[in-house]
């Protein structure tokens, strides 16, 4: 009885934990995603956040939307343009429907899950240049969610609450396969950003795959306040290494 | 090696001249440095044998106006997105069809209060 008590209590405190608190439909984050050429830092991008609402006749979702466009001297080069989807619960981010259609270079590739909730199943269907759709239903573990709705979860997390070195875990499902990444907690640290001096979480981002390579090289600064906004991120992957930085920031919940 | 090191100036110089023009400008940097110091090489063994040719010059003003181009660009030149109506189009036909997806799913039991 005491056991099932405090596991009632444990998932009341974690259901409590991860309501959305820190954004609503409306917020608008621009960032610029810089790549580092032999030792040179050059803006490659515009990475731009946002939600908005989107209603269907039962339900008010939250549409958590990314996308990455290059700026246009690059686009003779290398031009991309990723469009990144998430319909969430609004009220704990639960995503529902994601979809990614994106085009890079000659490379386009569209994905969509459908989450089944309740049977912790996805039915996908990928699109790829030759325009073969491809369906697939498999079966994920309770609380994965895709990579949008996750970046978007961190911010609900409750950093205050966190000691220094204290971890957390995600299961993320892309390109139809679960992976494990986890948090950790870094502290707090000020930094400059082109929205202001912030007091920030420092975070280190971990992968259980080869995406995010080394440790504690692919670092999230997110604000210190209410918002908690992802501000500035550093990151370092297999084809080499970049930036993050906030542009502007509109539409916060708490100003 | 006077000649050597001209030649070296030029071809670095050449480097930073096709690196300013493009996108990727910062990377002039590295020719631009190489080419100074070849530049100052050749320039320091021709006034040894008491003859400086006028390519020596002409390569060092070439390359610190290459430098002066990637400067600007560098601290003037803001990104700017191409095109941001085809993706606005392409993210509300998106939201167009999810919103159709979304009405043949079981939503009824989300709780959103």
């Amino acid at each position: 009885m005491k056991h099932l008590f405090l596991s009632i209590l444990f998932l009341i405190s974690y259901a409590i934990k991860s309501q959305n608190y820190a954004f609503e439909a409306g917020e608008k984050l621009t960032y610029t995603a810089s790549y580092n050429m032999s030792g040179i830092l050059t803006d490659i991008a515009e990475v731009i956040m946002e939600t908005s609402e989107a209603k269907t006749s039962k339900a008010t979702l939250l549409r958590l939307k990314c996308t990455a466009t290059t700026y246009s001297k690059w686009d003779n080069f290398f031009k991309i343009v990723d469009l990144y989807e998430s319909y969430v619960n609004p009220k704990n981010l639960t995503p529902y429907l994601y979809k990614r259609d994106i085009k890079e270079g000659n490379y386009t590739k569209f994905m969509k899950y459908t989450f089944d909730q309740k049977s912790n199943t996805i039915k996908s269907v990928q699109r790829k240049r030759n325009n073969l759709e491809e369906n697939k239903t498999f079966s994920i573990n309770p609380g994965t969610k895709d990579i949008v709705s996750t970046l978007y979860n961190i911010r609900l997390i409750d950093f205050k609450s966190m000691n220094i070195g204290s971890k957390k875990s995600f299961i993320i499902v892309f390109d139809r396969e679960e992976v494990k990444a986890q948090i950790t907690y870094l502290g707090k640290e000020s930094i400059s950003t082109n929205i202001g001096k912030r007091a920030c979480y420092k975070l280190a981002i971990s992968s259980s795959e080869n995406v995010l390579q080394g440790k504690n090289n692919n670092l999230l600064w997110l604000t210190a306040d209410e918002n908690k906004i992802i501000v500035y991120g550093k990151f370092n992957i297999p084809v080499g290494t970049g930036e993050l930085k906030i542009k502007s920031a509109q539409g916060l919940k708490k100003n | 090696m006077k000649q050597l090191f001209t030649i070296l100036a030029m071809t670095a110089a050449i480097f930073t001249v096709v690196f300013s023009v493009l996108p990727f400008s910062n990377l002039a940097i590295f020719p631009a440095i190489a080419s100074i110091f070849f530049t100052s090489m050749a320039y320091y063994l021709s006034k040894k044998t008491g003859e400086v040719k006028k390519i020596i010059p002409f390569i060092f003003f070439l390359t610190i106006m290459s430098l002066a181009l990637t400067a600007y660009k560098a601290l003037f030149t803001t990104g700017e997105v191409a095109n941001e109506q085809v993706l606005k189009e392409k993210e509300a036909v998106s939201k167009e069809k999810a919103i159709e997806e979304l009405e043949e799913l079981d939503l009824d039991d989300i709780n959103l209060d």
